[in-house]
């Protein structure tokens, strides 16, 4: 046994040291020295939901705010910013003419700020004042004679006080007898009463009269609509004669109504707001669940079940439908399912199909058009149970 | 990149790298494969020199004994050796035989029965000697894979392990682990192919011979019993 053993033992030292000489270090495989690619794993609702924004712009938390579109063209616009309504028009400098316009235009100017004392002063002061404004100017045959008459008025500015007794005798001169003698009185009086106070303001500062000119022109047009809401009562005697007067054309007067204040440039709605990242326009969203629920109710609501539908079983109608961008209906509203032969059945359909029709200017986020430009909506009657 | 490099590949694949880098279980289980592969491999030279000298034994003995030599004459030659092979059966039987006749046997049937139980006695011995070692490399042959795998799969099991800590699943981090855990298998294979061989070899031969002995067992107890007959003839 020995012999075997010695035998074997060397036979295995010498198998293994042939085996570490020999096995030890394999050829390394001939790899080809390729470079690695850089993979990037996109998710695929970067490539199908895309929020509306600026390509070049860096990606807020927040989504963007509506990104600049062509501005809408407000024709009086002049701000710029978010609003819907823009109002308050800046100084505009070239309006000095518009004292022109208006002989009597210091008396109803004040009026504003007198509403508090007019109320102290007898009632019908506020209307017939803006009565001459306006009908003062198309009275006066000669025509020439106002506007010199307004050119002192103009020198004189700075006492718009005295104004208003010019303007007057003018109403005098003009056929109209009465009334105007009661205004001016009354003119007069409260001008009287209000010149300590404004007296003190308007000397002051000479372009004054051209601040307060401006918002005339609104009344002067205004000035007839509004009176007689307010006031019919007065109106009604003092402008009775007056408007067989008015039906004269007078070039003048619509050269006094005319708004000669230069447009501004257009601008309103452009946000302040940075936009975020995004496309041109959003695609792939989806309308969240309350939206869907808000449609369904939309539609519902108009849904007439038909009599025995709700016994009926499974009457499910599915209709397609397209909606333009104010959710108006648009095209035929297509049955994609239920509706057979039956006459249940078609009367389902023809319930569903009238339920969409009826509804039709749905309210649904704008914003999401892509998403419920066309919508399949499900009737199921034993659902409504 | 950096930290995946593969750093000279060679050095760490090469098979005493493997043997150190794996576990103590694989370790233990490679030593183990390894002493097996030297056993058999110490059992497959013994018997085939044992064999080859009982060939070579029986040979000789069939010579001598056929050749005409008496048999008490070749009993005495042999009695005081060791003898292997039909040797040792001629040896057993003679012995029976000349302790009957000197007492001065009765019964001759008896005799007969005693020597046949002395010669299969004798020839048991004998084959279980030639045969002693050949049920290790039956198991060697049929167990060896076995534990290899074992050694494959609990290598595997811990390299898995470690990839999954080192969390990198470049080829290069899983190769090592895996070729360490194969070499397992190919030792406990390396122990197994030579082990079954040689027992199916062995196993035949030591048929063979044994056969072979057993034939000459019933021939001498023939002989004897031819002899027994005449003795008793002689008497009587």
């Amino acid at each position: 046994m020995r012999t075997g053993l010695t035998t074997s033992v060397i036979l295995h030292a010498a198998v293994i040291s042939f085996g570490l000489f020999t096995l030890s270090s394999p050829a390394a495989l001939p790899a080809s020295d390729v470079e690695a690619l850089p993979i990037a794993i996109v998710p695929m609702e970067a490539m199908t939901q895309i929020q509306q924004g600026d390509k070049k712009a860096v990606l807020h938390e927040k989504p963007a705010p509506v990104p600049t579109q062509r501005p809408d063209i407000v024709p009086d616009a002049q701000k710029i910013g978010e609003n819907s309504v823009d109002t308050d028009k800046p100084v505009t400098p070239e309006a000095k003419p518009k004292p022109v316009d208006l002989a009597a235009a210091p008396p109803p100017a004040p009026t504003p700020i007198e509403k508090p004392k007019t109320e102290d002063v007898p009632k019908p002061k506020e209307e017939p004042k803006p009565i001459p404004a306006t009908e003062v100017a198309p009275t006066p045959q000669p025509k020439e004679e106002v506007k010199p008459e307004p050119v002192k008025q103009a020198n004189p500015k700075p006492t718009p006080a005295k104004e208003p007794t010019p303007a007057p005798p003018q109403d005098k001169t003009a056929a109209i007898q009465p009334q105007p003698e009661i205004k001016p009185d009354a003119v007069a009086e409260a001008i009287e009463k209000e010149q300590p106070t404004d007296a003190a303001q308007l000397p002051d500062s000479a372009p004054t009269p051209e601040a307060r000119p401006k918002p005339q022109p609104a009344q002067a047009e205004s000035a007839k609509a509004p009176e007689r809401k307010d006031a019919d009562k007065p109106v009604k005697e003092a402008s009775s004669r007056p408007k067989s007067e008015d039906k004269q054309f007078n070039a003048d007067e619509i050269s006094a109504l005319l708004d000669k204040q230069k447009p501004s440039g257009g601008g309103a709605k452009r946000s302040t707001q940075q936009a975020s990242l995004g496309g041109d326009k959003t695609t792939g969203s989806k309308l969240s669940q309350s939206e869907t629920d808000s449609l369904r109710g939309q539609v519902q609501r108009c849904w007439n079940i038909p009599a025995g539908a709700a016994d009926a079983g499974n009457l499910k109608v599915s209709v397609k439908f397209k909606l333009d961008q104010s959710g108006a209906l648009v095209g035929p509203v297509d049955i994609i399912s239920g509706g057979g032969s039956d006459g249940v059945q078609r009367a389902a359909a023809e319930s569903a199909r009238r339920a969409v029709a009826r509804c039709s200017p749905y309210t649904l986020p704008a914003d999401k058009y892509d998403a419920w430009a066309d919508v399949i909506v499900n009737f199921d009657p034993s659902e409504m149970f | 990149m950096e930290n995946i490099a593969l750093a000279e590949p060679g050095a760490h694949l090469s098979i005493w790298a493997l043997f150190i880098q794996a576990s103590w279980v694989v370790k233990l289980v490679m030593i183990g494969l390894l002493c097996a592969s030297i056993w058999t491999w110490a059992i497959i030279v013994d018997k085939l020199v044992a064999y080859a000298r009982m060939r070579l034994a029986l040979n000789r003995f069939e010579q001598v004994f056929w050749s005409g030599q008496s048999l008490e004459e070749l009993y005495r030659t042999l009695a005081d050796r060791k003898t292997t092979g039909m040797g040792a059966i001629f040896v057993a039987a003679m012995r029976e035989w000349k302790k009957s006749f000197e007492k001065g046997a009765k019964s001759p049937l008896g005799l007969q029965t005693r020597i046949d139980k002395a010669m299969d006695l004798a020839l048991t011995r004998e084959m279980e000697r030639l045969e002693g070692r050949l049920g290790f490399l039956a198991t060697t042959g049929s167990a060896a894979p076995f534990i290899g795998l074992f050694g494959t799969v609990i290598g595997i099991m811990t390299s898995f392990q470690a990839i999954a800590a080192s969390k990198n699943t470049s080829l290069s981090v899983v190769a090592p682990g895996i070729a360490e855990a194969l070499l397992a298998t190919a030792i406990g294979l390396l122990a197994a192919i030579p082990a079954v061989i040689a027992y199916n070899k062995l196993s035949s031969d030591a048929n063979k011979i044994g056969v072979r002995m057993e034939g000459f067992a019933d021939e001498f107890s023939a002989i004897l019993s031819r002899q027994i007959d005449e003795k008793v003839a002689q008497k009587a």
